[in-house]
């Protein structure tokens, strides 16, 4: 017990003798982690958009003009026997025709001088969430298209295609950045505890001599930098959420972006534990690889 | 307790011990006698599994030292104590903490070292100032600290370099008698010098070092 009072005693020693090399070592190793979760954060609120988005996926599937109802009936039953299509709503031409006086009420005029109601009946159809990916989209699309009577299929797949690709650049790209701005942390902090074991070297020689284990002397050390890793870590996730909120406001501000600004998130607290305990483990990895070199220095 | 068997070292195209032969029963004062660069310190340091016999085996209590494997040196070192000539204390650490040192890392409980750290004092009579810290001791006092930090885990064999050398004759007198008294107590006692006046008052077993050579091993004088 009195062993392991030492131990942290120790540690903390470290920690506030060297207050300054300390201090700049969290602050550097704080701002590297928030170049980090700038990444995170951009690629967490792209990917739940592009959940989101892709939740409310609806096809329509758009009926030749001359079907008659039997052949309705067979579209129909031939989608309700799908597994893709999770759920389907009918469209008549009528109905067709009010939902677009409804949604562009300056336009309507453009239909009532062709005669003729142009809009074709169509089936709305929301596909089963494990056919939600745009592959699967397309596939269904173009089996669907080949169902006598149907006309056309569309989907917006596009765009949620573009995102969709966007969110796994940023996701490489978060994880490029993040490897080699890790690696920076890792030396930052080997560099603070090389600065420690230089400062410390005679005590830990001393030590040496009475006895004292390879790991009884390495102990502190690595505590050491596993407090600067995970103070640099916790420090960081308050900057980003300082930036997130002054820009979430920012954006609530500016009329432009209206409702935008609910849908940002911040990351969930299980990420904020697992960001914690990264930046403790590059502490760790950090104190260790000083500790590796400073023994192989020393012979 | 201590032997050496044609135990040899060498550092580059030096050669800082050759062909030593030696054994030192348990209970004995020795002194080790020598210029500088006669070999004194690399023979303390090989009894401690600091450095490797280029050639020959050294056994303490048994054990032998030169096939110890690294992580087993750490518990050789245990059962010796060292006293330095720059008596290598901690200064920001208090007496008692400099003392309890040996003790911690054996993993003690806060009985046993506060009982045998305070017994150490004592012994080198500086119980009074387990408080305070190294810079505000005399050498003298500072060289008594080291030893009560070397008997205080009852090692069965005390190992002193040049113990003397940063000290006056008064405080070499008082240094020495401290010796003595840890001897009679069973400990063997080992002490690495060039001063003529350590050899005068001791009266004991001289190993003598010329150039890594075993010079001359008289016997116990009574």
């Amino acid at each position: 017990m009195r062993r392991l009072s030492y131990l942290l005693r120790e540690a903390m020693t470290n920690v506030l003798t060297n207050r300054t090399t300390t201090m700049v070592a969290v602050a550097t190793t704080a701002f590297t982690f928030a170049c980090v979760g700038i990444f995170l954060l951009l690629y967490v609120n792209l990917r739940a958009m592009a959940n989101s988005l892709e939740r409310e996926i609806q096809v329509i599937v758009y009926l030749q003009d001359d079907l008659p109802a039997q052949g309705i009936a067979d579209v129909e039953r031939h989608l309700r026997a799908d597994r893709a299509v999770a759920s389907l709503l009918y469209v008549s031409k009528e109905q067709a025709l009010i939902e677009f006086q409804k949604q562009f009420p300056a336009d309507s005029h453009l239909l009532q001088g062709l005669g003729q109601n142009p809009l074709p009946a169509s089936f709305v159809v929301t596909v089963a969430p494990q056919f939600r990916s745009s592959e699967s989209v397309k596939r269904w699309a173009e089996r669907t298209r080949m169902i006598t009577g149907v006309g056309q299929v569309q989907y917006s797949q596009d765009w949620v295609e573009s995102l969709s690709s966007m969110v796994r650049y940023i996701e490489a790209a978060a994880m490029i950045v993040g490897a080699i701005l890790s690696a920076a942390c890792v030396t930052i902090i080997a560099n603070t505890i090389r600065l420690t074991l230089y400062a410390r070297q005679e005590e830990i020689e001393i030590l040496g001599m009475i006895g004292a284990t390879k790991a009884f002397i390495r102990i502190p050390y690595v505590l050491e930098g596993a407090v600067l890793g995970l103070l640099g870590s916790a420090l960081s996730l308050i900057i980003l959420k300082i930036g997130f909120e002054l820009f979430r406001y920012e954006i609530r501000s500016t009329s432009r972006f209206l409702g935008v600004d609910a849908l940002l998130i911040f990351f969930p607290l299980e990420m904020c534990v697992l960001l914690a305990a990264i930046g403790l483990f590059l502490g760790f990895a950090g104190s260790y690889l000083s500790l590796l070199r400073f023994a192989e220095g020393r012979g | 307790m201590i032997q050496l068997f044609h135990v040899s070292k060498h550092y580059d195209r030096r050669t800082a011990l050759s062909d030593i032969t030696l054994e030192i029963e348990k209970g004995e004062f020795i002194l080790l006698m020598g210029a500088s660069g006669a070999g004194k310190s690399t023979l303390l340091k090989l009894l401690i599994g600091a450095e490797q016999p280029d050639e020959g085996q050294i056994f303490v209590q048994g054990r032998n030292v030169s096939k110890l494997s690294p992580p087993e040196i750490p518990y050789l070192r245990r059962k010796v104590g060292i006293v330095f000539q720059d008596f290598r204390l901690l200064p920001k650490k208090s007496v008692f903490d400099n003392v309890s040192l040996p003790l911690l890392v054996q993993g003690a409980t806060h009985g046993d070292i506060r009982r045998k750290v305070l017994e150490a004092l004592k012994a080198v009579g500086l119980d009074h100032k387990k408080d305070q810290y190294p810079l505000g001791l005399s050498t003298g006092e500072q060289q008594r600290v080291c030893i009560a930090r070397a008997i205080v885990n009852g090692p069965i064999v005390l190992l002193a370099d040049e113990p003397t050398g940063n000290l006056d004759p008064d405080l070499t007198s008082e240094i020495i008698e401290l010796f003595k008294l840890i001897n009679a107590r069973g400990t063997t006692v080992l002490v690495a010098t060039h001063d003529p006046q350590v050899m005068a008052q001791v009266n004991r077993r001289v190993i003598s070092l010329n150039q890594g050579k075993l010079h001359a091993q008289p016997q116990i004088a009574v």
